[in-house]
């Protein structure tokens, strides 16, 4: 081995990748541009794809006729109703699973036996079940969020520090109180990032829900879309996905921001 | 004992050789739906026209018409039969497509599509079809046929096509089952399960799509590719179609004087050859074919106006784009028009 001589040159530093917006948003803009590029000069044909300027103008139709509100106002009801009702009970089995031993394997076993079934191969069922109205399609979006917030609620809850509830047992809590004070604030965390998961799974399994029985709807739309080969539209309502998409992620960024303040 | 074993040897190796035509057959893949709608080309293939034509023809089978035509834009097929929809029509729309000949018709006096109530939309009131107007009704998707077809029956029966609450269900088992179970009010099914449905006293049949707007349901289609390229096969390929079709409306389509389908040899024959591709194995399989023939057109003829009207149609709906001439997407010189 070499012996070392004089001062040690300094070795650290690297393996700290840091975020530049500009860069994101150039990349982004860049390929959309050679994208553009590429079917001006007759590269693409429009058939196969169709340019970013023909979707940019089907969105902007949607928009100004007023026909994107229409099925994004019945997409965001559904959204908002199914996410948050499979959210609902998702944190209230996963606390369950997280706090009791009655609950845990009995929860877990139907939890790993029920969530890797394609939703969308349920929604004959879900028909029969709730109709061919609303229910069918909450119930799809509720179902596929329910899961993922079981084993995130669940997974939180192991992970709060024990030595802090026992410190709130030593110091005579109630379960109710140390429910409330130590183990909720404790795994809201990872709760909330798997609001990012479960938000992503509802707007993907939108589609599969409006695919029987929905007139509205931004997933019937790229539905309809599809099946016309109506490709300018389709893009479009893709884009708006995951425009909507992008804005769930930012509105549960601000939350984490209003609720983790305390950290 | 040596030259009896090279004269064996010699006659299997020449044998096979004299066997085989002594030109190769053209190859050709023609994409149609798995059901029996297609059944002139069941018969034409069993009955050896489209070898005896010099065409080696081989089906692809498919469960929906709207791949049917990607496939044939992305060079997966030479030759296709499928139903006129708006995605066709927006795939045809751009070159890619064009219309040759006729496939099934809807005909006034054959039962070709039923319009079925639910029970509960009956006892009601929904008696008629003049009455579909406020009414949900089940159909495939946007711009399918069924689309179509309430469309036009609207405009006969003179109820407001906007009033009606359509509900996309993708499948035409769902359609089927939601009209069953009453959870939409009326829909459109073919007659072999139109009939099973009223005889289940699951729907009541309002009445038939042929009777109130005959038009053209199927077409025979080729991509540009197979037209420009291959125009003689495409040629020979319509001529066996056309005696397939000869043979089809001979065992199935002639009428007795009371207007019932006569059912003789013909028929009989002809539903052997079918069974070879559908319903095979099915001890039903007679009483389904009978219940569920459509109309072909003699010779297999388009209904050329009726295509240009349809495109029309979607166009005034915005289902199909673009401002290409109709006629644009038709290639009228391998069969007859009407």
């Amino acid at each position: 081995m070499a012996r070392l001589d004089g001062p040690v040159r300094f070795r650290g530093g690297g393996f700290a990748p840091r975020d530049n917006r500009w860069a994101s948003a150039g990349t982004l803009l860049g390929l959309v541009g050679l994208w553009q590029m590429a079917a001006s000069a007759g590269l693409i044909k429009s058939l196969f794809l169709p340019p970013p300027i023909a979707i940019g103008a089907a969105l902007w139709q949607l928009i100004v006729s007023g026909v994107l509100w229409q099925h994004l106002s019945a997409s965001l009801v559904r959204l908002a109703w199914g996410w948050t009702s499979g959210t609902f009970f998702g944190i209230g089995m996963g606390l369950a699973v997280g706090l009791w031993s009655a609950c845990r394997s009995p929860g877990m076993a139907v939890v790993a036996a029920l969530f890797p079934i394609p939703k969308i191969a349920l929604v004959p069922l879900f028909i029969v079940w709730f109709g061919i109205g609303e229910g069918s399609k909450i119930a799809t979006l509720a179902f596929g969020v329910f899961f993922p917030t079981v084993i995130a609620t669940a997974g939180a809850v192991d992970n709060v520090p024990r030595g802090l509830i026992r410190m709130g047992q030593s110091f005579g809590l109630s379960t109710a109180a140390i429910v409330r004070t130590i183990v909720l604030p404790g795994a809201l965390p990872a709760i909330l990032s798997g609001f990012r998961v479960t938000s992503s799974i509802a707007i993907v399994l939108l589609v599969a829900a409006e695919m029987i029985g929905a007139e509205q709807g931004i997933g019937a739309f790229v539905l309809s879309a599809g099946n016309l080969y109506d490709t300018d539209n389709l893009l479009a309502g893709i884009v708006v996905l995951s425009l909507l998409g992008l804005l769930v992620a930012w509105a549960i960024g601000q939350l984490e921001r209003a609720l983790l303040a305390w950290r | 004992m040596k030259i009896f074993a090279a004269v064996l040897l010699n006659l299997a190796l020449v044998l096979p050789a004299c066997l085989s035509p002594a030109q190769a057959a053209d190859p050709l893949r023609l994409g149609l739906l798995h059901t029996l709608s297609p059944a002139p080309f069941y018969m034409a293939q069993h009955s050896g026209y489209f070898r005896e034509a010099g065409i080696d023809l081989t089906f692809r089978f498919f469960d929906a018409a709207q791949p049917i035509a990607a496939a044939a834009v992305s060079g997966d097929l030479d030759v296709g039969v499928t139903a006129l929809t708006g995605g066709f029509f927006n795939l045809a729309e751009k070159g890619t497509l064009k219309v040759i000949g006729g496939g099934l018709h809807e005909q006034r006096g054959y039962e070709g599509s039923a319009i079925l109530a639910s029970n509960q939309a009956y006892d009601a009131g929904l008696t008629g079809m003049e009455k579909l107007g406020g009414r949900s009704f089940g159909i495939t998707q946007y711009g399918s046929s069924f689309h179509y077809m309430i469309g036009r029956i609207a405009e006969a029966k003179g109820f407001d096509l906007k009033t009606v609450t359509l509900r996309p269900l993708q499948q035409v088992s769902n359609m089927v089952a939601a009209v069953g179970s009453g959870q939409v009010d009326a829909t459109i099914a073919i007659a072999s399960q139109a009939k099973a449905l009223v005889a289940a006293k699951q729907a009541h049949i309002l009445g038939w799509a042929g009777d109130v707007v005959p038009y053209q349901l199927t077409a025979v289609f080729a991509p540009t590719a197979t037209i420009d390229g291959k125009t003689d096969v495409l040629q020979r390929f319509a001529k066996a179609y056309q005696r397939g079709v000869a043979d089809y409306r001979a065992a199935f389509l002639r009428l007795d004087a009371q207007g019932r389908p006569i059912a003789d040899a013909n028929t009989d024959a002809a539903i052997k050859a079918i069974v070879e591709y559908v319903f095979v194995g099915d001890p039903d399989a007679r009483t389904k074919i009978l219940a569920g023939v459509g109309y072909y057109d003699e010779g297999a003829a388009l209904d050329v106006a009726d295509v240009v009207a349809q495109i029309v149609w979607f166009k005034a709906q915005g289902l199909v784009k673009g401002d290409a001439d109709p006629k644009s997407i038709l290639d009228t010189r391998f069969l007859p028009t009407r």
